[in-house]
């Protein structure tokens, strides 16, 4: 009896110790910083926001997490202050496409994502090519034909010259041979707006934000571009579909770790964002805002990194936007 | 009917207990936020957004908004008492604020702001409550050359805001339109103006700009020796610190048109309460009978903007609920609490959630008397804060500031900028150029660049885009007040000359 007992304790020490040695050398001793490329309320910084609420709930992590907000200059200045961290194992940002997109063409962002230690790839944001419901087009071929027929008339509101609108319009125009214009707005209530009151044609627009426009009767969806269908959206075309074979660049959303970073702490954190993308409320948050779920690990995210990087750059030379690097 | 109905609903949800102290708490970290320069709504709603995922979603959005409103009884205070604009729509409060406050009559431009607060508060409640479906679908009618047109107009007020010399006053706004075109090109990707400096990618921040001027640069120009350190008047006893009856009688006319100018342009999504404000300071001075008094510290001149920024909250609500569109910083973060806490904002949200629409329209109302029982006994304390001596009010001025600046972003380099922004100010003082046309610039500017490309790049370069029936209107008021002055000097050189002749 007595024997087993100690056979037992000492079994369940030596796993523990075990288990503790294959994957949890390493474990954070102090608050970790998570910084953000966004004042609060922007995107970046309420999936930073959202995403501590979720650790904290889920019980994941032994050390609290905050953010850090370092807006200016499109992540630039973020992309600074995490890289000032060498080798630090408590500082990690969020990242977006966007941060890829401006050091492409901004020669005053000193640091990119290449001088970042890639930890986790965690969403893909999915969008959708939406026009008014009283408008002519019903696929987005009589779009394309029109733009082909009459080019320059035809008009789309997006956000900057960089951003996935405009790509998305860019790949369109190259493969088809059409021309259309882009109006840029900063935000995006007006880019919607612009479109309901009739200023523009088309508009790509993220699934969460048309879903409810589309109930009411007053948006129609073209295309969807996502790698599996939204569940919100079955009988929506992809591009291959609606009759062109393009590839699209992906919108992402990852977690990056300053420069140097301890191989345990690499791996550490892996896998508690691996542990995240599979609970609860990280599906329950994917599909209320509609994005894919796209987890990946450090060596991953730094491959697919490199493939959007230089997608974008031939991106912007066939747009004539002046790329830096 | 249908209205009194969805009133009586939304009271019985507004007034259960919880939903009052929601309603109560939001509108004191409103005010506390305002008061604060710097640390503005969105900030402190994403922050406390987290803490909401617990609590019931119409409390909990009672309670958001309750600080977004809030805020803007709260921003008058420091404009007022410090020349320190608390948020950025109340900057043109501290034209005429800080100048009554020299008078000794802060406690009646605090008063006043309050009181044009409840008023436009209560009555962009009413319009939103009675027109928001018919007027939602007048803002989407806005597009990019109505927005041009209406930042000209803007930008022509400028005739209104200049001192002594329409020359000073225009070149202070063209230096203003330029700080506005810093930073990252939205059609480009340039980089203008940046100086190689990662931290001006972004432009630089109109507030750190609106302090550095006008507080950093009030302190500096009272520093000089010369000057004595004295302190501002604060007259004795508690009803003298009031406005007088016929201080309310005055601001009669700034009361609607505070509440008119910010409701309407609350509900366009590409304007925003700092313009509104300017818009209303500006209509209430065309119309004013002693035009040449504002600036330094009509009471009107309190009232019309403050009203407007507060009727401009109530105007948001109006696209960001019946459209789903955000119009603001603000609006845009309370749509992504609605998506979190499971509603669906959207054409449909008032049909789907007619509980949580009401009881929202209902708490507005509770939320501007609350604000208005819990700031005006504030306005005796705080003009009691005008008895320190110079030596303790002037570190007292830059602290805050500094303070201030240093929230928004964390950022040394913009406490540089402050630093430099501030030099800028005392110079303009020194040389006798006004301060206000350098901030309407850059308030506009910046709109008014992007919308004109908007423009001509959705009619590819035509300009008769911008003589569509809106713009056309708005345009020909701008050319008219530009023209005003022009008239009004050849008439008197006229004169000269026929007394010459004579």
């Amino acid at each position: 009896m007595k024997l087993s007992k100690t056979v037992c304790s000492l079994a369940i020490a030596a796993l523990a110790g075990f288990a503790g040695f294959a994957h949890a050398q390493w474990k954070p001793t102090k608050p970790i910083e998570i910084i953000v490329h966004t004042a609060p309320g922007g995107g970046n910084d309420l999936l930073a926001r959202a995403m501590v609420q979720m650790l904290e709930k889920e019980n994941l992590l032994p050390v609290r997490m905050q953010v850090l907000n370092r807006p200016g200059g499109n992540g630039a200045v973020a992309a600074a202050a995490i890289a000032e961290k060498k080798g630090e194992p408590h500082t990690l940002g969020v990242v977006s496409s966007a941060w890829i997109a401006n050091a492409l063409v901004t020669r005053e962002a000193k640091v990119t994502l290449h001088d970042l230690t890639p930890v986790a790839g965690l969403l893909q944001e999915p969008a959708l090519i939406a026009v008014r419901s009283d408008s002519p087009f019903k696929t987005l071929k009589e779009f394309i034909e029109v733009a082909k027929a009459k080019p320059g008339t035809l008009k789309q509101s997006g956000g900057s010259v960089t951003s996935r609108d405009n790509i998305i319009r860019q790949t369109l125009q190259h493969s088809t041979g059409a021309k259309w214009a882009f109006v840029s707005f900063p935000g995006g209530g007006e880019r919607l707006a612009a479109l309901l009151g009739g200023h523009v044609d088309m508009m790509v627009i993220e699934p969460q934000e048309a879903g409810e426009q589309i109930r009411a009767g007053k948006l129609r969806v073209l295309t969807q571009i996502s790698d599996k269908p939204l569940s919100g959206f079955p009988n929506v075309p992809n591009l291959k579909q609606s009759g062109f074979d393009v590839g699209s660049t992906p919108q992402i959303r990852a977690v990056m770790a300053p420069p140097d970073f301890p191989k345990d702490a690499l791996a550490y954190y892996e896998d508690l964002f691996l542990k995240l993308s599979k609970t609860g409320s990280w599906k329950k948050y994917v599909d209320d805002y509609q994005l894919e779920d796209s987890y990946m690990n450090g060596a991953a995210l730094g491959k697919t990194i490199a493939a959007i990087e230089n997608d974008l750059r031939n991106q912007y030379q066939q747009a004539g936007v002046k790329t830096v690097r | 009917m249908d209205i009194l109905n969805g009133l009586m609903q939304g009271f019985s949800v507004a007034l259960t207990p919880m939903n009052l102290v929601m309603c109560f708490l939001g509108c004191l970290l409103g005010t506390i936020v305002g008061v604060l320069p710097g640390l503005g709504p969105p900030a402190t709603i994403a922050m406390l957004l987290p803490l909401t995922f617990k609590m019931d979603p119409t409390g909990a959005m009672i309670m958001l908004a309750g600080i977004y409103y809030g805020a803007k009884y709260g921003g008058s205070t420091t404009s007022i008492l410090l020349n320190v604009p608390g948020e950025s729509s109340s900057v043109v409060t501290c034209l005429d604020g800080y100048q009554m406050a020299r008078k000794g009559r802060a406690g009646a431009a605090l008063g006043i702001s309050a009181i044009a607060s409840f008023v436009a508060g209560t009555i962009g409640t009413v319009l939103l409550m009675l027109v928001a479906p018919p007027l939602a679908k007048l803002s989407l009618a806005f597009s990019s050359p109505e927005y041009f047109a209406l930042m000209v107009l803007g930008l022509a007020m400028v005739v209104l805001l200049a001192g002594d010399s329409l020359t000073k006053a225009l070149l202070a706004m063209t230096f203003g339109l330029w700080i506005a075109g810093m930073g990252t090109d939205l059609f480009t990707a340039t980089s203008r103006f940046t100086f190689g400096q990662t931290e001006l990618l972004g432009g630089i921040d109109f507030v750190i700009v609106a302090i550095g001027i006008f507080a950093v640069g009030e302190v500096m120009a009272n520093m000089e020796p010369e000057k004595p350190l004295d302190m501002l008047p604060v007259p004795k006893g508690l009803k003298n610190l009031f406005p007088t009856l016929q201080d309310l009688k005055d601001c009669r006319f700034a009361f609607m048109n505070g509440s008119i100018i910010g409701f309407f342009i609350g509900i366009l999504p590409g304007a925003g309460a700092t313009i509104s404000s300017f818009l209303s300071y500006g209509l209430e001075k065309a119309v004013s009978k002693h035009p040449e008094k504002f600036g330094t510290g009509v009471i009107e001149g309190v009232a019309a903007p403050e009203g407007a920024n507060n009727a401009d909250t109530a105007g948001a609500m109006v696209p960001l609920l019946t459209l789903g569109i955000p119009g603001s910083g603000t609006t845009a973060i309370l749509l992504a609490a609605l998506v979190l806490w499971g509603f669906k904002p959207g054409p449909m949200f008032i049909e789907d959630s007619p509980a949580m629409f009401w009881g929202l329209v209902a708490s507005m109302y509770i939320g501007n008397v609350v604000l208005l029982i819990l700031n005006l006994p504030l306005v005796a304390v705080f003009a009691q804060l005008l008895r320190m001596p110079g030596y303790v009010m002037y570190p007292l001025i830059l602290g805050v500031s500094m303070v201030g600046i240093y929230t928004i972003n964390s950022s040394i380099f913009q406490l540089c900028l402050l630093a430099v922004f501030g030099l800028v100010g005392y110079a303009m003082r020194k040389l006798d150029f006004p301060t206000a046309p350098l901030v309407l610039g850059l308030v506009l500017g910046d709109s008014m660049e992007k919308a004109l490309r908007q423009s001509l790049m959705m009619s590819q370069g035509d300009l008769s885009i911008l003589l569509r029936p809106i713009p056309a209107v708005l345009l020909s008021i701008a050319a008219f007040l530009l023209l005003v002055p022009l008239i009004k000097k050849f008439n008197s050189v006229r004169a000269q000359v026929i007394d010459k002749e004579a």
